[in-house]
């Protein structure tokens, strides 16, 4: 489990790399967004 | 003039804050980890202070403005890797760490594969936070570069930082740096608004071109990879964040010092980002000149604006500097005396900040290397302590001798891949861990045949 949440987290953290490629705040965005929402998940799902 | 008499006020402030926050040292317990009795708040706000340095507002400011957006996800990286990692293992180890009465992260591992690994430990960490702890003086002085010397900026830095942990211990560092830690947070806002009032009133971000996505002329996935790896794992194999894991008066307080320390991280880091971008964008708009030493952004941005403000902010950065470089200090000192000298009294400890505090000045005297460079480095060769570090949670095999082959592999590993550059185009921290789990699960295996031919 500790794997696989690892793996989905680094993954969706690399997407900028393959999907993203815009001159504008969107790979800022993302990864503002992503970061979050997994912080969000650690303090109301997990814990 | 005016940056010099703040910093000596900020100096004073802070001492009192140590003389306060001295008492009931009777103990080891309570001269290094505050007698595992802190806040959930306390506990989250010297974590982060702890965390984030003269790293952020110089190094990663000046990193963001050269490389763009990629700044971001390698920090982000480290924020989610912490939050993956520790929502796993803190509890754990805080657990451990009251049942067993652990103080230091070599108790940590002493109880697990013996007291010589923890002495071999104690060396590694020691010489691995040196390149880190120097960048807090190299900040500080690069920050007071209109008001003295080099040199003597490092040498007053120093003389804080000792002066600060041999005072009151973890409780003094612990108030001093929830109080400036939430300064840190304050002042890196009203940095990003001001930087915001200097850009034209629709400002084009599109004029960053290639800053603005990943991969990029600077962040290829290489380049990307071998400043992400070390950074990920940095909440269990750098001592200092590791043994903040003990402070925590109760379990709930420590959830809570993550949760807490998540929302700060992530604030502080969209922050000090997006004004290395501001200020990037500021360059391109003819406002902010072109700087080369991406070290050097920081202290351009602090000369352009009001004497007032570049005071108040850079005193921010001389309170991140100092709290993260009195933590460090600290923290190898509890190790030097107790897992190293098996020495329990406080006065070894002490000795040993002034010794330690004192190898990192003259090491920053010689500037060695980009602030973030440093930081990657440092990390890169604490790598080592990886494989058991997880082994005490999930291996079976492993024990003193294949404990202490492993450390040594996989510090030597880093030393001559960092001296050498021989790295054949694959990033040092990716040697680091292969070197270090292969030796680690070879030599557990051998040990355990041994131990049952025995």
């Amino acid at each position: 489990m500790k794997a696989l949440e690892g793996l989905i987290v680094v993954l969706v953290m690399c997407v900028p790399f393959i999907a993203i490629k815009s001159t504008d705040l969107t790979t800022y965005i993302y990864w503002s967004l992503v970061s979050a929402i997994y912080l969000a998940y650690i303090a109301f799902s997990r814990w | 003039m005016l940056m010099l008499y703040a910093l000596l006020l900020y100096a004073i402030i802070g001492t009192l804050i140590a003389i306060l926050a001295k008492k009931k040292l009777l103990t080891d317990e309570d001269y290094y980890i505050a007698g595992r009795n802190v806040s959930g708040v306390v506990s989250a706000l010297t974590y982060a202070a702890t965390t984030y340095s003269a790293f952020m507002m110089v190094g990663l400011v000046g990193l963001t403005y050269l490389s763009g957006v990629g700044a971001l996800g390698f920090e982000l990286f480290y924020l989610v890797g912490t939050l993956l990692l520790l929502s796993y293992y803190a509890p754990k180890i805080w657990k451990m760490g009251k049942e067993k009465g652990l103080i230091t992260p070599g108790d940590l591992i002493a109880s697990r594969y013996g007291e010589f690994t923890a002495k071999i430990m104690a060396i590694v960490v020691a010489i691995a936070l040196i390149p880190y702890t120097s960048i807090q003086f190299v900040g500080i002085s690069f920050l007071l570069g209109n008001a003295m010397s080099f040199e003597s900026g490092v040498i007053l830095s120093a003389i804080i930082i000792a002066l600060w942990a041999l005072l009151g211990g973890l409780r003094s560092v612990a108030w001093t740096d929830a109080i400036f830690g939430l300064f840190m947070l304050s002042m890196a806002i009203i940095a990003v608004f001001y930087a915001f009032s200097m850009l034209p009133s629709n400002p084009q971000f599109s004029k960053l071109g290639e800053l603005l996505y990943v991969p990029n002329s600077f962040w290829t996935p290489v380049v990307f990879v071998s400043y992400t790896l070390p950074w990920f794992f940095f909440a269990l194999t750098n001592p200092q964040v590791l043994q903040r894991l003990f402070i925590p008066k109760d379990e709930k307080s420590m959830r809570r010092m993550v949760i807490l320390f998540g929302i700060f991280g992530l604030i502080y880091t969209i922050l000090v980002t997006l004004l290395g971008l501001q200020l990037r964008l500021l360059t391109e708009e003819g406002i902010f000149p072109k700087v080369g030493n991406r070290d050097q952004v920081t202290p351009t941005f602090l000369n352009m604006i009001p004497e007032w403000l570049a005071v108040t902010i850079a005193l921010s950065i001389f309170a991140a500097a100092i709290t993260t470089a009195n933590s460090i200090v600290l923290t190898l000192s509890s190790m030097f005396s107790r897992d190293l000298l098996k020495n329990r009294s406080v006065l070894a400890g002490r000795l040993f900040v002034v010794a330690i505090t004192s190898a990192v000045a003259i090491f920053a005297i010689q500037k060695p290397a980009y602030i973030v460079d440093l930081a990657v480095m440092s990390s890169t060769i604490l790598l080592c302590q990886l494989p058991l570090i997880l082994g005490i949670f999930h291996y079976n095999i492993g024990g003193r001798i294949s404990a202490s082959l492993t450390l040594i592999a996989g510090f030597s590993t880093a030393i001559v891949m960092l001296y050498t550059k021989a790295t054949f185009g694959i990033p040092v921290s990716i040697w680091v861990l292969v070197i270090s789990f292969t030796a680690f699960f070879l030599t557990a295996i051998l040990e355990k045949r041994f131990k049952a031919s025995d």
